[in-house]
Order: C-alpha cells, then structure tokens, then sequence
C-alpha cells in the first residue's frame, strides 16, 4: 500500500487535459464510462479504445507505474475470461450466435472463434474502461472532480465526500507507511524471506487498527475546520478550483456533445431495436 | 452524552452535520483503498478484504445510510484507483449490505456511548448474514442482468464467495472491533461534566 500504485494528483500540470475545467473533464468521462458500460459492439468500442490511449499518451504519464497498473488488469481480465470458459466453454453460441469449433479438449471443452471474438471485444471494452479512469484520475485534482460533479447538479455534500475522499488517499497512504515503521521499530518483522506469510498476513491486520482508528479521529478535527469556514450554511456553492472555461474547454465541448449523442443512439438502439444477439460478430451477420 | 430519544427516521438517515461527510469520505476512502490493497484474493471481484470492518466502524460512529454511502462510495473509488472497471452492479450491493451493517443504533447498540452488548452481537450477526444475502444474492445478481446482461453463472460464484468471505469479515473481526470501540467510548463517558 505505498505510493507506487496511486495516482492521485493535488495541483494541477499544464498538459492540454489538466488545463481543462474540472466540469470538462468529469462530464467528458461520465459519459464515455456509461457509453464503454452500454455498448457491446465492437464497432463503437475500437474507436474509443484507441481515443483512451491518444488521451493518455498525450499525458505523458510514468510508464513505469502505468505498465505495472497495466499487467495486474490484464493478468485480472484474462483469468476472469478463462473462468467465464471453464464454466461455459460455448458461450459464443449464447451472445454471438454461432459455434465454429477451431479446437476440442473434449466434447464439453471446446474452443470456438466465437467465443474468442466474445472474449477480445470483452477485454477491449475492459481495457478501454480502465484506460478511461487511468486517464481520468491522472488530469484531475479532487477539488476539481467535485466541482465537475456539482456541475453535472450533483448535491455539493455528495462532491464534497468525493473530494475530500480522493484527497484522503494519499494519506492514507502515508499513514500506513509510518505506521509500519514504527511498529517494525518495535521489533516487528515484516521482511518475507524471514516470517511465514500467515505471521505476514497477521502483522499486517495489526497496523490496520491504529490506521482506522488515527483515520476517524481525525474526523472532528477536519469537520471544525469546514465549520469554521462556514461550510454547509448556504444551498448552492462554488468552487475556488472551478476556473473560466479556456479555448480548450469550447472543443472540448464540441467533443463530449457528439459522444454523448453517441452514447444516447447506442442506448436508444439498443433498447428500442434489440439484436437477436448481444454482441456483434462480423463472420455471422 | 444526550440520552433523548431520537425517531427511527433520524436513526436511519444519521444526522447530516459536517461531522458526517467528513466521516463518510474518510470511510469511503478507507474502504477503496483497503479494497484494493488490504485484502486476499478469493475469486475474480471478490476478496476477504478488510475493508468491511471500516462499514462496521462508520456505521456504528454514523448509522445506516452513512454506512451505505461510505460503502457504495467507496467501492466505486476503489473501482476508480485500481483500474478493474466499473462495476456499478458489486458497488450497489455493497451499499445494501452497508446499510444492514450500519444499522446497529436502530436495536440500542450505541457504540458512541459504549452500548455494545452481546445480545447485540447476536443481532448483528443474524442482520450481516440477511444483509449479505439480500445484496449479494439478489441485488448484485439483478443489477448484473440490467447493466450487463453477462453471465450468470460466475455472478452466482463470484457472489457465492462474497457473501462467506464478507460475513466472516464482518462477524470474525467486527465483533471484536465493535467491543473494542464500545470500550473507548465508555472510559470517555465517565467524565463529568462540573459546573
């Protein structure tokens, strides 16, 4: 639980996604989120599969943490996918609406290209998902994200649970590293060439309690703080991070419009005009 | 400590103070990322992960709907951190069975004022187990069909090993959480005040 795997970002960069308004940002991703959940054709997913990583090449984000982020999801996708086989093998016939054996174990065990084309628009929309959120979480602060949220009218004590929640996670963090410290101070040993990995395990049950129990204590101090600013007295708000909408935002704008037209077509087709067959395969229809 | 009684509405919302949204976001942010990094595999979407025992906290200090939040909240940030996807159907589930963990003030369980007895214990055991059940078995399973329209049958696994992972979680060290917190409250309560 250290930093390598965390992303969150507390000031703003000056790459052409962070100078967006935070209002940009979240609504741009909401959409293609609920766009990537409604879809399952691969027409509509290869686009923005390869539009998430444009975004966030043009980041330039730490490959070396995204790689690593990167091989836990597919090694997670790809074992999900081999349980979606082992329970049903032909489960192409189900959703794509053929069976072309291409290999047989045995007779219950076979291997079909349609459940292979299944399996990789799956992965794609998977992966696109997570590109998605990569991206998202790299260019946004947490004031921004809940001043994005209040935009999209979301109550402001809604965004504020989000903010401070993001904004909380590095210390978590950071508490949980000195927590560790301390107690390997005191002669806890938490190297795994010398402890079994239950004692492992247990230890780090051990530092969960004072981490919690420092976390929500923390909890009045932060509250007075708000009150004496004054939070809360008032029925709308507005954001300090919240800046006026730059020559970016205007295209961007532009953008998130088309693909929440997009996103309200696929939906609307999807509903009104069901397939026979949820996903579409090219050698079928 | 005030000891008048407050209406089952106000028990089951919580007192909506800035008190509770910290208290919230703190917990949702403990629970995603106790979620992704402090737990142990069990299947694809579930592990035995701590992070329930933050539910029990937050729904003893806040009550149910705060519980809900935190929980509901806090799977969709780890969601956001750790990059499985979006699985808004597992973080619906998780906000039901939230709201059953956090409905401990509701039978006299006030952990605030170091209330927490071993008839408790029992009724909470019998509301994590229903509560499990309930969001696990059939919420999830549901929102699953709308959202997903996915495979059923790993669903049922996955929320198979969610509902024993999780009760156990919630029963093995809630308890002992729940008293432990229930007897730092109580040593603070024997002060008094002095005019």
């Amino acid at each position: 639980m250290d930093d390598k795997r965390l992303f969150v970002n507390t000031t703003p960069g000056n790459r052409f996604l962070d100078k967006l308004t935070g209002k940009t940002k979240v609504r741009t991703f909401l959409i293609l989120i609920v766009l990537l959940i409604a879809t399952w054709d691969i027409r509509v997913i290869l686009p923005f599969f390869i539009l998430s990583w444009i975004a966030l090449i043009s980041l330039k984000p730490d490959w070396k943490k995204v790689w690593g982020v990167m091989a836990f999801v597919v090694a997670m996708n790809l074992f999900n996918l081999f349980l979606v086989w082992v329970v049903r093998p032909d489960y192409g016939l189900n959703i794509c609406g053929g069976s072309t054996v291409i290999f047989k174990f045995t007779d219950f065990y076979i291997i079909t290209s349609e459940t292979l084309w299944y399996f990789m628009v799956r992965f794609l929309k998977l992966l696109g998902t997570f590109t998605i959120s990569l991206t998202f979480i790299q260019c946004i602060t947490p004031s921004e994200m809940a001043a994005g949220l209040y935009s999209c009218k979301v109550p402001y004590k809604v965004c504020t649970i989000f903010s401070i929640a993001f904004r909380y996670i590095p210390d978590i963090s950071r508490d949980f590293h000195s927590i560790k410290i301390s107690m390997q101070m005191r002669g806890m040993e938490l190297d795994s060439e010398k402890t079994s990995l239950w004692t492992r395990l247990k230890q780090n049950v051990l530092i969960l309690v004072p981490l919690i129990i420092t976390s929500f204590d923390r909890v009045g101090n932060i509250a007075n703080g708000m009150d004496l600013r004054g939070y809360g007295k008032n029925k709308t708000r507005t954001y300090y991070a919240e800046h006026e909408e730059g020559p970016g935002d205007k295209k961007m704008k532009v953008v998130y419009m088309l693909f929440l037209a997009i996103m309200i077509f696929v939906i609307i087709w999807r509903f009104f005009f069901p397939a026979e067959y949820e996903v579409w395969c090219p050698w079928i229809s | 400590m005030s000891n008048e009684k407050r209406s089952i509405k106000s028990l089951l919302l919580g007192t909506w103070n800035t008190k509770t949204i910290v208290g919230i976001a703190i917990g949702a942010a403990l629970f995603g990322v106790l979620m992704v990094f402090g737990g142990i595999r069990v299947a694809t979407n579930t592990s035995l992960t701590s992070a329930m025992v933050v539910v029990v906290v937050v729904g003893a200090l806040f009550g149910p709907l705060p519980a809900a939040l935190a929980a509901g909240l806090g799977n969709v940030i780890a969601d956001l951190i750790s990059g499985y996807g979006f699985w808004f159907d597992w973080s619906i589930g998780n906000a039901v069975l939230g709201f059953f963990v956090g409905l401990l003030p509701l039978y006299g369980a006030r952990i605030e004022e170091g209330v927490f007895q071993v008839k408790h214990a029992v009724i909470y055991t019998i509301l994590c187990i229903i509560g499990n059940a309930l969001a696990f078995g059939i919420v999830t399973p549901v929102f699953t069909m709308l959202f997903f329209s996915s495979e059923l049958t790993i669903t049922w696994i996955q929320a198979f090993s969610a509902i024993i992972s999780n009760a156990s979680i919630l029963v093995v060290i809630g308890i002992p959480v729940l008293f432990l917190l229930a007897k730092r409250n109580a040593r603070a309560t024997n002060l008094s005040k002095e005019d």
